[in-house]
């Protein structure tokens, strides 16, 4: 199975400066659960300077859950937010990062482009 | 029916019960407590030795507090009871309530007292439409706690309640056996909490772990001391302002991590979340009181704008979501709600609530803050509204299943018809959202000149809202009736029913001068004007019904904008016109306007007719009072200056508004009445006729 979660952070890391997260300040922490290990992404936005990593530093918001669902939300099939709800990912600390993490996801294959 | 409902709330959690306190909600029913869409607690009733309570009086202390008087009895027949139970309910995350029993006997006496509770853990969702549910119960009576919990997979909801002193619990209730001296008393306090795991970090503070009592009383004071205080001397109007403060205190709404600041949530009970159009109106009514509500609207809107396309949710980039929802249809995306974007004029509504943040406030910070999501705004009424390519804001949804189908505010499947009564096809351009887009480009010019720092931007924005103008004025224009067509359908042609939006039009500013004044024939004349206020619908169209939903009932939130249009034009009569008939209706609803009522004559019905439902207080309807207020006044920021320029209803012999918060720090503006010379002045009961 490709690793679309480790596809989608090294295109966020390659971006360095991201648009969409100009009003977030803050390190997300994602821990990947796969059945006894855990994979660890941290994300670090200061206005807009997206810096990724995965090497362990302080987090404000940390979000765990099953790797299948985050290879579902770095594909734009599992929508983040939805997930959260239902208790598929468990957020914990600033949610106000996740929130704003969303802005860079990918929206469903499904549904093109409008114009 | 909801009359005798007493609702209390805190952010989104709220609580509905009967006059005593009970709450025994059927699957269909709004009764219960209610956190974050769910239903908390269905069932939750008290008994002494097995005998319902009677209720002498309720007592709502403030809006998230309520006392009951109870006393045991046969119902019908009132007996002088020895014994009386108060029931003292807070709402915070769940509830808190005290029970008080008295003996009023000069003997002793042993009681079973017992609180009955379950829970069905329904959905918002599930209750409006009836649908069933697809997890598991369980229950865990113990340790002097009863745990009730719903699981559907990873979702998890449960409610815990346990008491002091302790009581035996089984897995129905909590029972308490008590004993009372001659004149004695017992205290007991049970509390209720809701629980959503690995949901509870996504909570703000604000909103989590039960917040003292105290502190939110003492922010309640510290809410109505920040307004600006009313003086007049038309005494009703005094009720409806503190009302109207009151209210919309309890309508602010805390988001999902929003941290401690609150916007404007929809309405009570079942629009206690975000909508863009409610949330942005509602701010835009009380900037000249409460301009912090509009702050944090335009920041909290900005952070969830859209950024991809996604058909089921109607989202794409730069779009204004229209609905919030947190409960299990939306968690397991049976719902679009997680949020929803099928609306098409919070968008444009964004720019024009963050120019007129700024003109109030001289808040720069903000605007250059959220220059790019207005950008996006703007980009979005071009790249993505535009459905058939003509230059007009159009709308369709995408999810046609469980998306909206009218996406502006009249969003009832029958709000958008022509005059002989026939409904158009999609996608439909609604006029006011042509007016919405037209003043949103006006204003991002004014932003992009004198704050953003870009000239050409603003140069090809006043362009475009020049170009907008023309070709509006042109398409839109009924000839033979001297009115704008409700819409354009999907070949072109004009949906032709003479309706209330020609007033937000002159709000806009898209209307041309020359027409203005034919305009205001039509809202001002019998068809439109029902003596209370402008009509949904004119009467004599296919589809007018006084007490349709959007065809012909009376809303007093458009009443407020449309005011505000005409003094845009220099309609300043028939604006105070409205504001009178407004304002009088609002007498009869003891200050608390309702979302809608009926279009029937004033002068036939003699009191305003109220539309029958269920959501009440609405958020833009408190509003009202307080746009009314701007525009009797005259109220218009002019750079660092407030313009003053009144113009009273007759019968209000003077209007100050003190301490008006803005760009100029607080400033006082006084208004006088015109009253007859040479009589004794006479203020009249009602201020419209």
């Amino acid at each position: 199975m490709a690793d679309q979660t480790a596809t989608f952070f090294e295109s966020l890391r390659r971006r360095g400066h991201e648009p969409l997260l100009e009003l977030a300040e803050g390190t997300l922490r994602f821990d990947l659960a796969n059945g006894g290990d855990v994979a660890h992404w941290f994300v670090s936005v200061d206005k807009g300077d997206v810096t990724v990593s995965r090497s362990r530093r302080r987090a404000d918001c940390r979000i765990r859950g099953p790797r299948a669902v985050f290879e579902g939300i770095a594909t734009g099939e599992i929508n983040a937010m939805a997930a959260a709800l239902r208790g598929a990912i468990v957020v914990e600390g600033d949610a106000e990062l996740l929130t704003l993490f969303q802005r860079v996801l990918p929206g469903p294959p499904s549904s093109k482009e409008a114009p | 029916m909801t009359d005798d409902l007493v609702k209390i709330l805190h952010g989104n959690t709220f609580v509905v019960s009967d006059a005593r306190g009970d709450i025994e909600a059927t699957p269909a029913d709004a009764a219960g407590l209610f956190s974050y869409d769910t239903r908390f607690l269905s069932k939750w009733v008290l008994t002494v030795n097995g005998e319902r309570l009677n209720a002498l009086s309720t007592d709502d202390l403030s809006y998230f507090e309520t006392r009951y008087f109870l006393i045991p009895g046969t119902g019908t027949v009132y007996v002088d009871s020895k014994l009386s139970v108060i029931r003292r309910r807070a709402v915070s995350n769940g509830f808190r309530e005290t029970l008080t029993v008295l003996n009023h006997d000069d003997k002793p006496i042993d009681l079973s007292l017992r609180v009955e509770a379950d829970c069905d853990f329904a959905d918002l969702f599930e209750v409006k439409d009836k649908l069933a549910k697809k997890g598991e119960y369980t229950r865990e009576a113990g340790r002097g706690r009863l745990v009730l919990v719903y699981v559907r997979e990873t979702f998890r909801r449960s409610t815990a309640v346990t008491a002091s002193p302790t009581a035996a619990v089984d897995e129905q209730g909590l029972t308490f056996e008590i004993h009372l001296e001659p004149h004695g008393s017992w205290e007991a306090q049970l509390d209720v909490v809701v629980n959503f795991p690995g949901l509870e970090e996504l909570r703000a503070p604000s909103n989590g772990r039960a917040r003292a009592r105290a502190n939110m009383e003492a922010e309640l004071q510290r809410w109505i001391d920040g307004a600006p205080r009313l003086a007049c001397d038309w005494e009703p109007l005094l009720n409806t302002y503190r009302r109207s403060l009151v209210d919309l205190a309890a309508l602010r709404f805390s988001p999902v991590s929003a941290g401690r600041r609150s916007l404007p949530a929809a309405g009570l009970p079942w629009f206690m979340t975000i909508f863009g159009r409610d949330s942005i109106l509602t701010s835009l009514q009380a900037l000249p009181f409460t301009p912090e509500l509009a702050a944090t609207t335009l920041s909290e809107l900005g952070i969830r704008q859209g950024t991809r396309s996604d058909d089921f949710r109607d989202e794409d980039p730069g779009r204004i979501l229209h609905e919030m929802r947190y409960g299990e249809m939306t968690a397991f995306e049976e719902r679009p709600h997680s949020p929803y974007y099928g609306c098409a004029d919070a968008t444009p509504l964004y720019v024009v609530l963050l120019d007129e943040y700024e003109r109030w406030t001289g808040d720069r910070k903000l605007v250059r803050e959220l220059e790019s999501a207005a950008r996006a705004a703007l980009r979005w009424i071009d790249d993505y509204a535009d459905l058939q390519g003509n230059g007009y804001i159009s709308y369709q949804r995408r999810n046609e299943e469980t998306g909206l189908e009218n996406q502006c505010w009249k969003d009832s499947w029958d709000s958008i018809s022509y005059s002989d009564g026939r409904l158009p096809g999609f996608p439909r351009a609604t006029c006011e959202l042509q007016g919405y887009a037209y003043d949103a480009k006006r204003r991002g010019a004014r932003l992009a000149r004198t704050i953003w720092r870009d000239a050409e931007f603003a140069e090809e924005l006043e362009r475009q809202a020049e170009s907008l103008k023309r070709r509006f004025n042109r398409d839109f224009w009924v000839e033979d009736g001297k009115y704008f067509a409700l819409a354009l359908d999907p070949d072109g042609n004009q949906v032709d029913a003479l309706t209330s939006n020609n007033g937000h039009l002159l709000w806009s500013g898209i209307v041309d001068k020359s027409k203005a004044k034919a305009v205001v024939r039509h809202l001002m004349g019998p068809r439109l004007f029902s003596g209370w206020g402008v009509r949904t619908l004119a009467e004599g169209e296919g589809r007018y019904n006084p007490i349709g939903y959007h065809v012909g009932t009376v809303w007093p939130f458009d009443n407020s904008f449309i005011a505000w249009g005409l003094r845009r034009y220099g309609f300043k009569d028939e604006a105070t016109r409205v504001a009178a008939g407004i304002l009088d209706a609002a007498d009869f609803f003891d200050g608390r306007l309702p979302e809608a009522f009926g279009g029937y004559e004033r002068s036939v019905t003699k009191y305003p007719v109220q539309y029958p439902t269920a959501c009440s207080p609405q958020a833009w309807s408190t509003g009202a009072p307080l746009l009314l207020l701007r525009t009797m006044l005259g109220l218009e920021p002019e750079g660092d200056h407030l313009i003053v320029d009144p113009a009273l209803p007759v019968g209000m012999g003077h209007l100050e508004l003190l301490d008006i918060p803005g760009r100029w720090g607080r400033v006082d503006a006084f208004g006088r009445g015109r009253v007859s010379v040479g009589k004794k002045p006479r203020l009249r009961q009602q201020l419209g006729t």
